[in-house]
């Protein structure tokens, strides 16, 4: 009687609308078989206002404009790893239509070089949308002025020449590799990561030659194309030559386009064609083409697919040749792995021990320079299976993790040196209510599976309640109040607002 | 002359219904996106880019710059309430903002955060109209060699973060450093440390770290002594909303306006950032403090040094955003592809061509700054009344948000593992007396030290850090950054 005494007005009209939430998320209404009817997600893998971005925007822009499609194109961004977090992320999705993914030439590299468990065999490309040929920029204020400096000049310079871009074994550096070889020179290449920072370097005469698409020039005046890796002259660009023009050979350009899950029906990449065909002819496709300086080709699914497996075999040669494809680290033997694991967690049961019943004489910071020593080790272990080859012109990936593993145990040797003085700590920081923070916790772990199978919405509200009660707050409607009141207020915010999907659990979806 | 003339074009094109109205919303969101861990700033401007695409190119600027401000802002009020910098650029701000809170006077703090980000955000806007083009001259000659000199004296901040025991503080810096190495190599394509987790590959995501670093470890910490807490907070029961007398300001307006310069200027290296300038000025704000005792333990210098640099910074990132056409953070890498959706390519030509929106987004970042102002000064009675609020209420919900901020980035569950993770590493560091502002200093720093510094070695050779007269100058300064508390604490020993 007491409990529903005090429950008042507002705590029934929290718990109303949690109900009715939780009623709106897992009772869903009977959805309609015939495709599409929701929106479809393309998902990007990389930050809005890239290339891809913008691409993947237009569309969806057309789309909506021209109703090209019953339901609406929308553009998730899942940037990460060169992309191979977007493409996990299409393929942990139901093979239903529903979720797209903006693809480029240059996640055939990428997924040769990261050996992730992502294989591009995983996709089915519906068609590629436009080509964005690969472009050699230099700065105007060097001597370089026309292809003919520039091979002149790596003749002088005897493979000193330097050529700029983003990325190692991406499309650019492999496009310098190819450039190299069809001009007969010797270069080097040194990976500035970003465009960006390229484009300063560049700015800065760091290097002779930076190899990008010609839209990297847009805005800045200092910055001159010397050729173009495609068979006709851009629209846009009409001064501006093509390397068959200046005698040779060189066709190399970034396609973009979408793709699926290989899973997906038939029936719906047909729909996808057509859709994206009516896109491809649309005069408003057209003049964003001339206006990114790209070409408008449009390949459809077999089209696409075939070029593709060519594709394949060419960036294997001159990855090869990249010498990049290769094993960089060594699998370590299964019982190494185990002893270290052992080790630590004896560590940290000795530490807890040590906590709980006060050992003065193992204090704490022994305890801490031991798990230091122990870190730094495990990450030597690891810098020990790299394998590198010496040929390669960069600096050894694990020179800079070596310092700072000779520092930490130096250092933590120190600190162990200074605890062994002083055997009793004066004052023992937080000597109260150590198991309550264990039991949250224990507890924190406990809701991390929780959301996985039951779901963010009835897991949060239990986790809050029980912290709660850990913390001795036992006023009930308060606790419903905020718990559940959290709930809806994430929900309108992240759910609403932002469009993030919360896991709703395994079980009950 | 010219200048003027400018201006007047840019405040004729935003004084229309639709841009101002764009600062309101901008400025209100930017202060949510602040205040919710996990919405960093670029995040907030990335996620309403989508909204802008039907404004016309002015209003869709106007709305973009002012949500990248007030973010910036919003970031510091969850770090002074709850010890949980709300972006990464507010780290600095937790180190006497909540020591300032537990004291009961969260009202000095949080007002003045609010008078030095307005100011530090007034004073980046006006080095950005007036010396836009100089700057943009010293951000492009800034070479690895100067990243990687610049990651050093941001380092040797430490001996003065550190406090009482510096070894502690550099322990903790180093493993900030060695954790930031897991993840993709800067120069080969794979990755190191990631022990087969792919979620690993591209290294620790950075703001689930720092959340579980600052907010679930202060709970943890201080739920272990919830029984003194209690107590403290019974004698205490009052906070103060009270802000601090004008008197107060004008006896650190050489602090803010030396940090405002610093944030604006650091902002303006491009990949160098907000985030760092706010170390950098709180180090130095000690450092020609009167009172150095004082920081670390509550000191309102040390809440205005960061927040003027943070604030001054969004000025300078524009800087070779607008001249250059390069973003020189993830939040102007946003607002490149802002100006590319809308067809308008930065760099010298907008000056000349557009001045209508270059200096429109000029004066609307002024407007932002004063409409961020009113915001604050409304919200700061509301943050002291949720920060009164018993604790065993209110930390349930902080780590609730923890973990929804993590999982938000990347829709990832090992993020809020990593949140977890890291919260437990602060607890333990905390009860062993290790400072946690070390570690996030080293996962600031690390990646920008070893991509400079090997980038460096590929491209020339160890001496060259010696002999350019920015690294040079870097390097010196970190030394007597390094050194200055010992040598200061000697000379006053002699002294005595």
């Amino acid at each position: 009687m007491k409990f529903f005494k005090s429950i008042n007005i507002i705590t029934l009209l929290i718990i109303l609308a949690y109900m009715s939430l939780l009623f709106h998320i897992y009772i869903n209404p009977e959805m309609s078989s015939v495709y599409p009817s929701r929106p479809v997600v393309i998902i990007v893998h990389s930050k809005p206002g890239s290339g891809v971005d913008l691409m993947a925007r237009k569309i969806s822009d057309i789309i909506r404009k021209k109703n090209y499609s019953t339901v609406p194109f929308v553009i998730e961004n899942r940037s990460g790893t060169q992309g191979v977090v977007a493409m996990q992320y299409v393929l942990d999705k139901e093979p239903d239509g529903y979720t797209m993914l903006a693809v480029t030439k240059s996640f055939l590299s990428t997924l040769m070089v990261n050996k992730s468990r992502v294989s591009i065999e995983d996709f089915k490309f519906i068609s590629a949308m436009l080509f964005d040929p690969e472009a050699i920029i230099v700065n105007k204020n060097t001597t370089l002025k026309n292809l003919k400096d520039i091979i002149m000049d790596a003749k002088k310079k005897n493979g000193e020449q330097v050529w700029i871009g983003p990325g190692t074994g991406g499309r650019d550096h492999l496009m310098a590799i190819k450039t190299w070889e069809k001009l007969g020179i010797k270069a080097k290449w040194i990976d500035y990561k970003t465009g960006p920072q390229s484009v300063l370097a560049l700015m800065r005469n760091e290097a002779s030659v930076y190899v990008g698409n010609p839209i990297d020039i847009r805005g800045k005046e200092n910055l001159k194309i010397i050729a173009i890796a495609a068979p006709d002259r851009l629209q846009n660009l009409p001064d501006i030559k093509t390397f068959k023009e200046l005698g040779y050979e060189l066709n190399e350009y970034m396609w973009r386009g979408l793709a699926f899950r290989k899973e997906v029906d038939p029936e719906i990449i047909k729909y996808m064609n057509k859709v994206l065909t009516k896109v491809s002819r649309d005069p408003e496709w057209l003049k964003y083409n001339e206006e990114v300086f790209a070409l408008p080709i449009y390949m459809e699914t077999k089209k696409i697919s075939r070029l593709i497996q060519d594709e394949i075999v060419e960036t294997n040669i001159y990855l090869k040749k990249a010498k990049l494809l290769k094993e960089y680290i060594k699998k370590a033997p299964l019982a190494i792995w185990l002893a270290g694991i052992i080790i630590f967690l004896s560590l940290l049961l000795l530490t807890l021990i040590a906590v709980k019943f006060n050992i003065r004489k193992i204090n704490q910071d022994m305890l801490m320079s031991m798990l230091f020593i122990w870190l730094a080790l495990f990450f030597f272990y690891q810098t020990t299976q790299f394998s590198i080859p010496s040929d390669l012109n960069i600096t050894d990936p694990a020179f800079v993790p070596f310092l700072w593993i000779t520092l930490l145990i130096l250092l933590s040797i120190i600190l162990f040196i200074k605890a062994l003085n002083r055997p009793y700590n004066k004052k023992i920081n937080g000597s109260g209510n150590i198991k309550s923070v264990l039991l949250i916790i224990i507890l924190l772990i406990l809701y991390f599976f929780l959301i996985i199978w039951i779901g963010y919405f009835i897991a949060t509200v239990l986790l809050i309640a029980a912290i709660m009660n850990i913390l001795n707050y036992r006023i009930i409607p308060m606790i419903l109040i905020s718990s559940m009141g959290f709930v809806i207020f994430s929900y309108v915010i992240f759910e609403l607002l932002l469009k993030i999907k919360l896991p709703v659990g395994r079980l009950l979806s | 002359m010219e200048i003027l003339v400018n201006l007047w074009t840019g405040f004729v094109a935003i004084s229309a219904f639709t841009p101002i109205l764009m600062i309101f919303i901008g400025v209100l969101i930017g202060i949510l996106v602040g205040v919710l861990p996990g919405l960093s700033p670029s995040i907030g401007v990335a996620l309403l880019l989508p909204a802008t695409y039907n404004l016309d190119p002015v209003s869709a600027l106007v709305l973009l710059v002012s949500v990248y401000l007030s973010s910036n802002y919003g970031g510091s009020i969850t770090a002074i309430a709850i010890n949980t910098p709300g972006t990464p650029g507010a780290v600095a701000t937790t180190f006497d903002g909540y020591e300032l809170t537990k004291k009961g006077k969260p009202g000095l703090a949080l007002g003045t955060s609010l008078v030095s980000s307005t100011i530090g955000g007034l004073i980046g806007t006006i080095i950005l109209i007036a010396f836009s083009i100089p700057l943009a001259k010293v951000a492009l000659n800034f070479e690895s060699y100067e990243y990687f000199s610049l990651g050093i004296f941001g380092l040797t901040i430490i001996s003065s973060l550190a406090g009482d025991n510096p070894l502690k503080g550099f322990i903790a810096s180093v493993l900030g450093l060695l954790l930031v190495t897991i993840g993709f190599d800067t120069q080969l394509p794979f990755s190191r440390f990631t022990l087969g987790i792919p979620e690993l590959s591209d290294g620790i995501e950075f703001i689930p770290a720092l959340i579980g670093l600052f907010a679930l470890g202060e709970i943890f910490y201080s739920i272990e002594n919830f029984s003194i807490l209690k107590k403290e907070h019974k004698a205490r029961k009052k906070y103060s909303a009270k802000l601090p007398p004008f008197k107060k300001f004008w006896s650190f307006k050489k602090v803010i306006l030396k940090s405002s310069i610093l944030g604006t200027i650091i902002g303006s290296i491009p990949g160098a950032g907000g985030t760092i300038a706010t170390f950098i000025a709180y180090n130095s704000a000690k450092n020609s403090s009167k009172n150095p005792e004082d920081f670390g333990k509550g000191s309102l210098e040390g809440v205005a040094a960061p927040e003027s640099a943070n604030n001054g910074s969004v000025g300078g990132a524009l800087i070779p955003l607008l001249t250059l056409g390069i973003p020189g953070s993830a939040s102007t890498a946003v607002l490149l592809g802002a100006l590319m959706i809308h067809k308008l390519n930065p760099g010298p030509e907008l000056f000349t061509k557009q001045p209508d929106i270059v200096y429109g987004i000029f004066i609307s970042l002024i407007l932002a700054n004063i409409v961020m102002f009113f915001f604050g000064m409304i919200g700061n009675r509301f943050w002291v009344k949720i920060i009164a609020a018993p604790k065993s209420l209110v930390y349930p919900i902080i780590i609730a948000l923890s973990f929804i901020g993590s999982y938000f980035i990347e829709n990832s569950m090992f993020d809020v593992g990593v949140c977890l993770a890291f919260g437990i590493l602060a607890w333990l560091l905390k009860r062993a007396n290790f400072p946690t502002a070390p570690v996030v200093l080293g996962l600031i720093l690390g990646k920008m030290i070893e991509e400079n510094l090997r980038l460096s070695l590929v491209k020339g050779s160890f001496t060259e850090f010696f002999t350019r007269p920015i690294s040079l100058l870097l390097l010196i300064l970190s030394l007597l950054s390094f050194f200055s508390p010992y040598i200061k604490k000697y000379l006053s020993n002699r002294a005595e």
